[in-house]
C-alpha cells in the first residue's frame, strides 16, 4: 500500500490505465476539431469576401458542419470513458477501505475519528478518483493549448510565440494567487467544520440544554464562531475575486493585444481579414481553457491533500502481532495482576476497588491487547487468534450494528434468540421492536434506552456461547430486582461453562461460584463469597450500607 | 424516540423560499444592487470584445490608418482593464453579500430551532434535526456564497452577450436564439432527472459512510464476534449500490453534455453560413458576422459553468427548503408566571402522544427544601413524572404546577431558573470545558467553576492539561460516562435553581463513589426542593420522603424507616439490594425479587 501522496494517485491511476489512456486519446482528437474551428471560419470569411460567392467556400462550410457534430461526440465519448474509470476508481477505493477496516481490526480505532471516517469514504475518496478525470482533461487543455499556439505560428510566427509567452506568463502570474487562495480555503474549511460541528451539537444536546436554560449561552457561542466564520469568507473572497478577476480578464488582455498586432498586419496587407478574425478565436478559446487549467490546478491541490488522507488512513496497522498458531488449554492467567481464570469454573465475580484495572486484566486474558497473559503455559500471542476470539469472549461496551434484532443477537435459531433474550431480561427490547425478531436495531441501538442496549449487548454475548465469557460491563444500568434476575439466569445458563463478572454487588455475589477481590490493581484474595466475607475489608467493599 | 414514519419537521414550500430569499436581499438591498450593477457592466466589457474586433474587421476593409486601428485596439484593452477592475470588485462584494447572507441564515435558524418545542422535535426524531443543522445549513452557506453568484454571473453574461448580439446586428441576432429552445428543452429534462439522481448518489455515498463509520468504531466489536466477513459484505454492498448510482449519472449526462454543446455550435454555424449568404445580398457587413460568430463562442464559458452549477443549485435550494422549514412550526404560547417555587401534581393523568395513559391519577406534592426520592421499576412513570415537573409534557388530565402556574404554559427562560432537569442522558458538547459548565450561568467565575467541579467528585478536571480551556468532545477530550454525568451536576451547582430534579443523574458513577457525590450534592443543594429518581437505593436512605412509584400511582410514600416497618415493596426492594450485612455472619438474600418486568407473550 502506498505511503506517498503522488504513490497513491498513481495506485488509484493504475488499474484504470486502459481506460485512461483511452479517454486522453479521444479528448486530444477533440482538441484539435475545437482547435480547427477558428481556421475554417477564416477560410470561409476570406472565400466569401474574395470571391464574392459561396462556392468556393463549400468544402469549408461541410468541415464546418462536421466539427458541430464530431466535437460533441468525441467530448461525451471521453467523458464518460474517464468519468466511468473515476467511478470505477471511487467504488474501488471503498471496498478497499472496507478490506482494509477487516485487515488491521481495533488498528484505526484511536488513530481514526468517526468524523475522519465520514470525510475520507465520501469527500476525500471522491476528491482523489477525481483526478482521472481531471488529468484527463488537463491532457485536452494541452493538446489544445500547443496545437492553437501551432496555428497561429503558422498564419504568422510572432504571434504564436507571443500568445504562448503571455499564456506562459498569465500562468506564473496565477500560481501565487492559486497559493493563497488555497490556504485562505483551509482556514475557511476549519470554521466552517467548527461552526457545523457546533450546530451539530444541537440535535443530541437539545434536551439538556432544555434540562439547564443553556439556550442562550449556547446561541452566543454560536453567533460568535458564525461572525467568525463569516470573516474567515470575507478573506477568502478576497483571494478568490482577484483569481476570478486575473483569470476572466488577463487572457482576453492578451487576446486583445495578440489582435491588435494582427490587425496592424493586415493594415498592411500581410493578413487577411479571416486571419486576424482566426487569430482572435485562438486567443478567445485558449482563454476560455485557462479557465478550465485554474479549475485542474484547484482540484489537483485538494487531490494531494486527500490522497494524503488516505494514505495515512491506509497506512494504519493491527496493533496486535502476527498470529500464532498453537490451540490454548487449561487456565487464562494474567501474571501482570495474578488473575487466574480456570476452564470450566462457572461464575466468578470480581469485586474491585478500581474498575479499570480489573476490565484491564480481563482485555489482556481476552488478547484485546498484547501482553504476557498465557492459556494454560504458553502465551496469548503465539496462538491462533481466531480460536481464541471463537472460545474467549469480551463482553464490554460492545457497538450495535444497524441490523434486524436476529442478526444483532447472532444466534443459531429464534428459539436460542429468544432464550439469549430471557436470560440477559431483555424481553423489553424485544416487546419494544413490536416483538419482532425482523425489527431493526438502529446504528449503535439509537432506537433503544441505555439499559436495553446493555441487556441486547449481553444476551448477544450469551448467545454466542463462547466457553470463556468476561463480561467487563454486564448490568451497571439495570435496577436491583432485574439485576437479581440476570444474575440468577447467567448462572445457571453458563453452568459448566467459565463466566467472569465484574461487579460488587451483592446479587452478583450470591450466585458466584467464586470471588476475586482486587485491591491496589492486584488480586488481593480468592475464595469462595463466604471465605473472602471473613474479611471486614472486603465486607465494608460489598456492603451498601450507606 | 425516533419515530420514523410521520411527525417530521415541516418543509417550506417554493413561496415560503422565494420570501425568505426575498428577505434576505431586502435586508441588503444597497450591496445587492451593486454587486448586480457591477456584474452586468463586467459582462459587457466582456462582450465588447467581440464587437470591437467587428469594428476593426470593417475598419481595415474600408481602408483605415494604422491609426485608426490603434485607436479601437486600444479600446479593447481598455475594455479588458475595466473589466478586470468590474470584476474583481464585484465578485468581492458578491461574495461578501454572500457570507453575509449565509451568516444572518444560520444565525436565525439556530435560534429557532433553539427555542422549539421539545416534543416537537423527538416527535420528529433527531436525525430529521440534525441533518438540517448539520448538513443543510453548510448547503445552504455554499449556495449563498458560491453557487448562487457563479449562476448569477453566467446567467447575466448570457443575456449581455445575446443582447450584444441583437445590438450588433439585428438581422444576425435572432441566429443567436437557434439553439435556445434546445437548450431551454434538454435543461429541462436533465434538470428532473438529475436532482434525484444525485440525491441518490449522494444518500448512497452516506449509507457507505455510516457502514464503514461503524465498522471502525465497532472495530472491537467486529473483533470479538469475528464479524469480518459481514462488515466487508456490508461496505461491499454500499459500494455495490453507488456504483449502480453512479452510472444512472453517467447515463443522464450522456445525452445531457452534448446537448448543451450543441446549443452554442449550431449558432455559430448557422450565424457563419447564413451571415455568408447575408453578406453577399449586402445585408451586413464582414465585421458583423464576425463580432456575431465570435459572440456565439464567448457563450460556451458561461452556459458550461451554470450547468454543471445547476445540480448543486436544485440542492441548494432543497437545503434551503428545510431549513426555512423551522420557521413554520407554531410558538409555544407561555406566558404564566410562577408565585413562589412550590411543585404540585394533582390528580395528573398523562400518556405519550396517542398512547395509553402511563400515569393514572397520580398526586405528589414535594415540600419547599425536601429531598424526595422516587423510587420503581423501569416503566413505571417516574421519568414522565420529571418531564412534567420540568414543564416538557402537559398532563392530559389533572394539573402539574410550579408557584400556582401550570409548569407547560410557564415562560421557557422564567422556568429555567426555577427548576433543573438533569437527566441519565449524558451530553458533551464540543465545546471546552468552561463552555460545557457556563451554558447554565455565563457570568460563573472559574473559582465558581472549580468550586462547582470539586463538589462533583470530578477530580479528573484538575488534571486536564488546559485546565477549563481543554476542548471537550468526540474528536479532543472524551469523557466517560461517570465523568459526563459530574459534569451535568456541576452545571446544576452553578445553575443554582430553586427545584432540580435528578432523573437517574448519577446512574454511571461508580455506586462507591456515587454515594459521595449524591453526599456533596445534597449539601450544595441544601435548601432547595430536590426530586432524585432512582433505581438504585443508594440515595434512599437518606431522603426526607420516598415516593413508590408502580404502575403509573405512587404506591408507598414516607421516610425509609416508615417504609421498612411498613414492611411493603419498598422494604422487600431495600432487603435485596442491600444485600451483605454489614456486621457478623452472612445471610445472604435469597428469596424470590418483586417481578416488576413483563414477560414475553
Amino acid at each position: 500500500m502506498p505511503t506517498r501522496p503522488t504513490g497513491m494517485i498513481w495506485w488509484i491511476v493504475r488499474p484504470q490505465l486502459k481506460r485512461f489512456v483511452l479517454g486522453v486519446l479521444i479528448f486530444i482528437g477533440m482538441s484539435a476539431v475545437w482547435m480547427s474551428l477558428p481556421a475554417i471560419v477564416a477560410e470561409i470569411i476570406d472565400s466569401v469576401t474574395e470571391t464574392r460567392s459561396l462556392n468556393e467556400a463549400l468544402p469549408w462550410l461541410v468541415a464546418l458542419m462536421a466539427c458541430t457534430v464530431v466535437g460533441p461526440l468525441l467530448f461525451i465519448t471521453g467523458y464518460r470513458i474517464l468519468f466511468v474509470a473515476e467511478s470505477r476508481a471511487r467504488v474501488r477505493i471503498v471496498e478497499l477501505m472496507s478490506d482494509h477496516l477487516e485487515r488491521v481490526g481495533t488498528g484505526v480505532r484511536s488513530k481514526v475519528s468517526a468524523g475522519e471516517m465520514v470525510n475520507l469514504s465520501t469527500d476525500d475518496n471522491r476528491k482523489a478518483a477525481q483526478l482521472l478525470f481531471e488529468l484527463g482533461f488537463g491532457a485536452f487543455n494541452a493538446a489544445a493549448f500547443g496545437y492553437g499556439v501551432f496555428m497561429l505560428w503558422r498564419i504568422d510566427w510572432f504571434l504564436g510565440l507571443a500568445t504562448g509567452v503571455g499564456m506562459f506568463l498569465i500562468g506564473t502570474c496565477i500560481g501565487p494567487v492559486l497559493e493563497r487562495l488555497h490556504r485562505r480555503q483551509t482556514a475557511y474549511r476549519a470554521q466552517t467544520a467548527e461552526v457545523t460541528g457546533q450546530a451539530a451539537d444541537i440535535a443530541g444536546g437539545l434536551r439538556i440544554l432544555r434540562g439547564i436554560g443553556g439556550e442562550s449561552q449556547f446561541e452566543r457561542r454560536y453567533a460568535e464562531a458564525s461572525l467568525l466564520l463569516r470573516d474567515t469568507g470575507y478573506r477568502l473572497g478576497r483571494a478568490d475575486s482577484w483569481l476570478r478577476g486575473i483569470e476572466g480578464s488577463l487572457p482576453f488582455a492578451l487576446a486583445a493585444a495578440v489582435t491588435w498586432l494582427a490587425a496592424r498586419q493586415a493594415v498592411q496587407g500581410n493578413l487577411t481579414v479571416g486571419e486576424v478574425t482566426a487569430v482572435f478565436g485562438y486567443n478567445m478559446l485558449l482563454a476560455n481553457f485557462l479557465g478550465f487549467v485554474v479549475g485542474i490546478a484547484k482540484n489537483w491541490i485538494e487531490a494531494m491533500v486527500s490522497a494524503r488522507r488516505l494514505s495515512s488512513f491506509f497506512a494504519t496497522r493491527d496493533p496486535l502481532p502476527a498470529e500464532g498458531a498453537g490451540i490454548g488449554r487449561g487456565a487464562l492467567v494474567d501474571p501482570l495482576t495474578g488473575l487466574v481464570v480456570e476452564e470450566g469454573s462457572g461464575l466468578t465475580v470480581v469485586v474491585s476497588d478500581d474498575g479499570d484495572a480489573a476490565k484491564a486484566a480481563l482485555a489482556r486474558i481476552a488478547f484485546r491487547s498484547d501482553s504476557e497473559a498465557t492459556w494454560g503455559e504458553t502465551r496469548l500471542r503465539d496462538l491462533d487468534r481466531g480460536v481464541i476470539r471463537d472460545r474467549v469472549l469480551l463482553l464490554e461496551e460492545d457497538y450495535l450494528f444497524r441490523e434486524t434484532l436476529r442478526g444483532s443477537l447472532r444466534a443459531d435459531d429464534d428459539e436460542a434468540a429468544l432464550t439469549a433474550l430471557r436470560t440477559a431480561s431483555a424481553e423489553d427490547v424485544y416487546t419494544s421492536l413490536g416483538s419482532d425478531l425482523d425489527a431493526v436495531v438502529d446504528d449503535a441501538g439509537r432506537n433503544l434506552s441505555g439499559g436495553q442496549r446493555q441487556r441486547l449487548r449481553l444476551a448477544r454475548a450469551l448467545a454466542a456461547e463462547p466457553e470463556y465469557l468476561l463480561a467487563a460491563e454486564a448490568t451497571s444500568a439495570v435496577d436491583a430486582p432485574t439485576e437479581a434476575r440476570i444474575a440468577q439466569g447467567v448462572s445457571e445458563a453458563r453452568r459448566g461453562r467459565t463466566t467472569v463478572v465484574i461487579s460488587s454487588s451483592p446479587l452478583w455475589l450470591t450466585r458466584s461460584d467464586r470471588v476475586v477481590w482486587f485491591d491496589g490493581g492486584k488480586v488481593r484474595a480468592a475464595g469462595t463469597v463466604a471465605e473472602l466475607a471473613e474479611n471486614p475489608e472486603f465486607r465494608t467493599l460489598t456492603s451498601r450500607a450507606g | 424516540m425516533t419515530d420514523q414514519t410521520g411527525n417530521r419537521l415541516p418543509v417550506a414550500d417554493r413561496a415560503a423560499v422565494m420570501r425568505a430569499v426575498g428577505r434576505l436581499v431586502a435586508r441588503d438591498k444597497a450591496a445587492f444592487a451593486a454587486v448586480i450593477a457591477l456584474y452586468v457592466a463586467a459582462a459587457g466589457a466582456g462582450a465588447a470584445l467581440p464587437v470591437m474586433l467587428g469594428e476593426v474587421v470593417d475598419g481595415i476593409g474600408s481602408g483605415w490608418t494604422a491609426a485608426r486601428v490603434d485607436l479601437a485596439c486600444g479600446v479593447i484593452v481598455g475594455c479588458v482593464v475595466v473589466q478586470l477592475v468590474l470584476m474583481r470588485i464585484g465578485r468581492l462584494l458578491g461574495y461578501r453579500f454572500g457570507e453575509r447572507a449565509a451568516a444572518r441564515l444560520r444565525e436565525s435558524f439556530i435560534d429557532r430551532v433553539l427555542r422549539l418545542p421539545l416534543g416537537t422535535v423527538e416527535r420528529a426524531g433527531t436525525g430529521d434535526l440534525s441533518t438540517r443543522t448539520a448538513g443543510d445549513v453548510s448547503a445552504v452557506a455554499e449556495l449563498l456564497r458560491k453557487t448562487g453568484p457563479e449562476v448569477t454571473v453566467a446567467m447575466i453574461e448570457v443575456v449581455v452577450i445575446t443582447a450584444a448580439a441583437f445590438v450588433v446586428s439585428p438581422v444576425l441576432g435572432p441566429l443567436f436564439l437557434i439553439g435556445s429552445p434546445a437548450l431551454v428543452l434538454t435543461t429541462r429534462w436533465y434538470m428532473r432527472r438529475a436532482g434525484p439522481a444525485f440525491l441518490a448518489e449522494r444518500a448512497a455515498m452516506g449509507e457507505i459512510a455510516e457502514t464503514l463509520t461503524a465498522s471502525a468504531a465497532g472495530a472491537r466489536t467486529v473483533a470479538a464476534y469475528r464479524m469480518q466477513d459481514e462488515r466487508g459484505r456490508a461496505g461491499y454492498e454500499g459500494a455495490g449500490t453507488h456504483r449502480r448510482r453512479l452510472w444512472r449519472i453517467i447515463r443522464l449526462q450522456f445525452w445531457f453534455k452534448p446537448g448543451i454543446d450543441l446549443t452554442f455550435l449550431v449558432p455559430a454555424m448557422v450565424v457563419t453560413m447564413f451571415g455568408g449568404y447575408l453578406y453577399l445580398q449586402g445585408w451586413v457587413s464582414v465585421g458583423e458576422v464576425v463580432a456575431v460568430a465570435m459572440l456565439t463562442l464567448r457563450l460556451d464559458g458561461p452556459v458550461l459553468r451554470s450547468m454543471m452549477a445547476m445540480t448543486e443549485f436544485q440542492m441548494g435550494g432543497a437545503a434551503l427548503a428545510r431549513v426555512e422549514g423551522v420557521h413554520l412550526i407554531p410558538d409555544e404560547e407561555r406566558f404564566a408566571a410562577p408565585a413562589g417555587a412550590e411543585v404540585r401534581l394533582d390528580n395528573v393523568t398523562f400518556g405519550y402522544g396517542d398512547g395509553p395513559d402511563v400515569l393514572h391519577g397520580l398526586s405528589l406534592h414535594p415540600r419547599r427544601g425536601e429531598r424526595l426520592v422516587v423510587v420503581g421499576p423501569s416503566g413505571a412513570g417516574k421519568s414522565t413524572i420529571a418531564r412534567l415537573v420540568a414543564g416538557i409534557e402537559r398532563p392530559r388530565t389533572g394539573s402539574v404546577t410550579l408557584g400556582g402556574a401550570a409548569t407547560a404554559d410557564i415562560e421557557l427562560e422564567d422556568l429555567r431558573r426555577k427548576v433543573v432537569l438533569v437527566t441519565q442522558e449524558h451530553y458533551v458538547f464540543t465545546a471546552t470545558l468552561r463552555d460545557n459548565l457556563n451554558l447554565a450561568a455565563p457570568e460563573a467565575t472559574d473559582e465558581q467553576l472549580e468550586a462547582a467541579l470539586k463538589t462533583v467528585d470530578a477530580r479528573w478536571a484538575a488534571d486536564l492539561p488546559e485546565g477549563l480551556e481543554t476542548m471537550l468532545g468526540e474528536e479532543h477530550r472524551e469523557l466517560y460516562l461517570a465523568e459526563a454525568q459530574q459534569l451535568a451536576l456541576a452545571r446544576v451547582i452553578l445553575a443554582d435553581p430553586d427545584v432540580v430534579i435528578l432523573d437517574e443523574a448519577t446512574a454511571g458513577i461508580d455506586p462507591g463513589s456515587a454515594g459521595n457525590v449524591e453526599a456533596a450534592l445534597a449539601a450544595a443543594l441544601e435548601g432547595r426542593t430536590v426530586i432524585a429518581i432512582a433505581h438504585q437505593l443508594q440515595a434512599a436512605e437518606a431522603a426526607d420522603r420516598i415516593a413508590v412509584v408502580d404502575e403509573g400511582r405512587i404506591a408507598e410514600e414516607g421516610s425509609h424507616t416508615e417504609l421498612l416497618a411498613a414492611g411493603g415493596a419498598y422494604a422487600e426492594l431495600w432487603r435485596a439490594w442491600r444485600g451483605v450485612p454489614a456486621r457478623g455472619q452472612l445471610s445472604l438474600y435469597q428469596g424470590t425479587y418483586p417481578d416488576w418486568r413483563r414477560k414475553i407473550p
